[in-house]
């Protein structure tokens, strides 16, 4: 392929660019500029030496005319073999477009100040409205119990709970093994051993597995519901659904949130029993505690409220990362983008929930004695 | 120009225990357009996806441009790659690019080219499959399918091709916008001098803008050639297919 080349020619007053070789997309880095020409004597384009031709070089060659500050429609083309000639009329009747395309300007601070107040306030409403609208479908559901799927819940019982075992007892059972390793070491300055059960009780059953276990399945759970959800809505399946007279909401949504309602609290409790195994073990290898003198410390004073205060915030955690997952999952656009976006977003937004719900927890159970 | 673009012999595909491709062989000449069609499931997709070298044959031999596509190396595939373009079914756009960044994609990644080249041509193409200009900074998700159609049309003639794979082109659009399709793509290959190859249901399709149509059936290429060549062929599928649009319109 011959390099592509340009040349200005002074013919009858006027001038003549004679174009040669190939401009083709894989010569652009190659194509020559052109200097200033002067317009008003008309330009001509002599095409009789080029070899080949696409739409990316007939672009460069307006273009290049433009720079030089002649419009490419009013140049006269001559020598354009038949099979080129279409392609340079095809890219001249598009070259005035290419100038018009407009760009996206990005809004202001202000403006996008505005548009994140805007979107927050939508947001807050669009979760308000999808409670409500869960409350009504739940209602009908309680009423009849017809509509109730209950192979679904099945499904999801054994999908949030069964298969979250492991994991969540593994979690929490560390994490009651390095709290009461990290507490043994203080108490056995003060020869105040036999306390580790009573901080390690407190702690586990209170704050650390309630909060680890619900951000655990906000990001396992949550994250896979939004996915789900979401891919189904991209497939119009939640569409379908409607079509078929039923109602998402008592197919999808109401089973999955019934599941984590009831999954929660017994991960919990599973997680309790694994965190103070892992007391236990630090208390008898660390501290020298028999097990019998830790389940005695255990049995004298840890409360029942204790247990009841870890537990009871469990159900509240689940309906927040339920409602959170299948309200973000349903209102995917239709593309694998937004799929993406709203699956980061739920697992955002559940794990502050539970958060800013624990310490709202904390300071209503403190004014309240519990 | 009897130059053999695309050209497959003895072609044999099991996709599990289904036997997809008994012996598939055809050519495709230079500047022609061409049509594949057979019933559902007769492996149409599958053949075109054997061609453009995302699903290996299991025998037999594809050729684009005179090359082995399953024999070529990976540089070789990369050089093949940038001579043609393809249109997939449902567009296939990139949902988290705008619209121009798709298009200028392929040139983005074939061609040294600065950024402001490559959005410029990327218009020029947005242009010429008919978008208005303020399509160019659109997500595709703002787009109908029709115009999305024509955005990934424009994506697949980046690199000016000199061949083009379409993924029935026509499916999904209401038949004024089919027809437009249609006229669309046959001003651009006679504009540009390209050789089209696509799979396709639409009866219009063939015969508005085809010049020759392979008709799969049963594993096998039943026949190449005209509309009118094919009437003349035996076979029950390919009596209905026809006579269905008789009735369609005489009814």
């Amino acid at each position: 392929m011959a390099d592509p080349g340009l040349q200005a020619a002074q013919e009858d007053g006027r001038t003549v660019l004679y174009a040669t070789g190939s401009w083709v997309l894989a010569n652009f880095g190659k194509f020559p500029s052109l200097a200033k020409l002067p317009a008003e004597a008309g330009v001509a384009l002599d095409a009789s030496g080029l070899d080949a031709l696409d739409t990316s070089g007939a672009f460069k060659l307006m273009n290049n005319l433009r720079e030089a500050g002649v419009e490419p429609a009013s140049v006269e083309v001559r020598g354009l073999s038949d099979s080129l000639l279409p392609v340079w009329k095809l890219v001249a009747e598009h070259f005035p477009d290419v100038q018009k395309a407009t760009e996206r300007k990005p809004a202001g601070i202000i403006a996008q100040l505005g548009l994140g107040a805007i979107n927050t306030f939508e947001h807050i409403v669009g979760f308000v409205d999808f409670a409500g609208r869960l409350a009504v479908e739940s209602f009908r559901l309680a009423k009849g119990l017809r509509g109730f799927r209950g192979r679904e819940f099945v499904a999801q019982m054994e999908a949030v709970f069964v298969y979250a075992i492991p994991i969540s007892a593994m979690m929490i059972f560390l994490m009651g093994l390095v709290f009461a390793y990290l507490m043994g070491v203080q108490a056995q300055k003060f020869g105040a051993n036999i306390y580790v059960v009573d901080g390690v009780a407190a702690a586990v059953l209170r704050e650390l597995s309630p909060v680890i276990v619900a951000i655990l399945v906000a990001g396992r759970t949550g994250a896979a519901i939004t996915a789900q959800l979401g891919t189904m809505k991209v497939n119009e399946e939640i569409d379908a659904l409607s079509v078929l007279g039923l109602s998402p909401y008592a197919v999808l949504v109401v089973p999955r949130i019934l599941a984590l309602f009831l999954a929660l609290p017994l991960l919990v409790f599973l997680g309790d029993v694994a965190g103070l195994v892992g007391g236990l073990l630090v208390a008898k290898m660390q501290l020298g505690l028999e097990f019998s003198q830790y389940w005695e410390r255990l049995d004298s004073v840890l409360q029942m409220t204790t247990f009841m205060v870890g537990v009871g915030k469990a159900p509240v955690f689940a309906v927040f990362i339920g409602l959170i997952a299948c309200r973000m999952g349903m209102t995917v656009a239709r593309d694998a983008r937004s799929v993406g976006l709203n699956t980061t977003s739920t697992v955002v937004q559940s794990i502050v929930a539970v958060i800013v719900l624990d310490a709202a927890f904390a300071i209503a159970f403190v004014e309240l004695d519990i | 120009m009897d130059e053999i673009v695309i050209q497959a012999k003895d072609v044999v595909t099991r996709l599990g225990n289904a036997l997809i491709h008994d012996g598939v062989s055809m050519r495709v000449q230079r500047g022609q357009v061409v049509a594949l069609i057979g019933g559902s499931g007769s492996g149409k997709s599958v053949l075109l996806k054997e061609i453009i070298g995302l699903i290996r044959p299991r025998s037999g031999s594809i050729d684009l441009f005179g090359k082995d596509v399953w024999a070529a190396s990976e540089a070789e595939l990369m050089r093949l790659r940038r001579r043609f373009g393809v249109l997939f079914q449902d567009g296939a756009l990139f949902s988290s690019l705008t619209v121009e960044q798709n298009v200028a994609a392929p040139l983005r990644e074939h061609t040294e080219l600065p950024l402001k080249d490559c959005l410029q041509l990327a218009r020029l193409k947005i242009s010429m499959v008919g978008l208005p200009p303020s399509a160019c900074p659109k997500m595709p998700s703002e787009l109908s399918g029709g115009m999305r159609k024509r955005a990934a049309l424009a994506r697949a003639l980046a690199l000016d091709p000199e061949l083009l794979f379409l993924d029935e082109p026509t499916s999904g659009l209401d038949p004024i916008s089919a027809r437009a399709f249609d006229r669309l793509i046959r001003l651009l290959s006679d504009s540009l001098g390209l050789t089209v190859f696509l799979v396709t249901h639409d009866l219009d399709t063939l015969l508005a803008m085809v010049d020759s149509i392979i008709v799969l059936a049963g594993g096998k290429v039943l026949g190449q050639g005209t509309v009118e060549d094919l009437k003349k062929i035996d076979e029950p599928w390919l009596r209905d297919y026809f006579s269905a649009r008789y009735v369609e319109e005489h009814a």
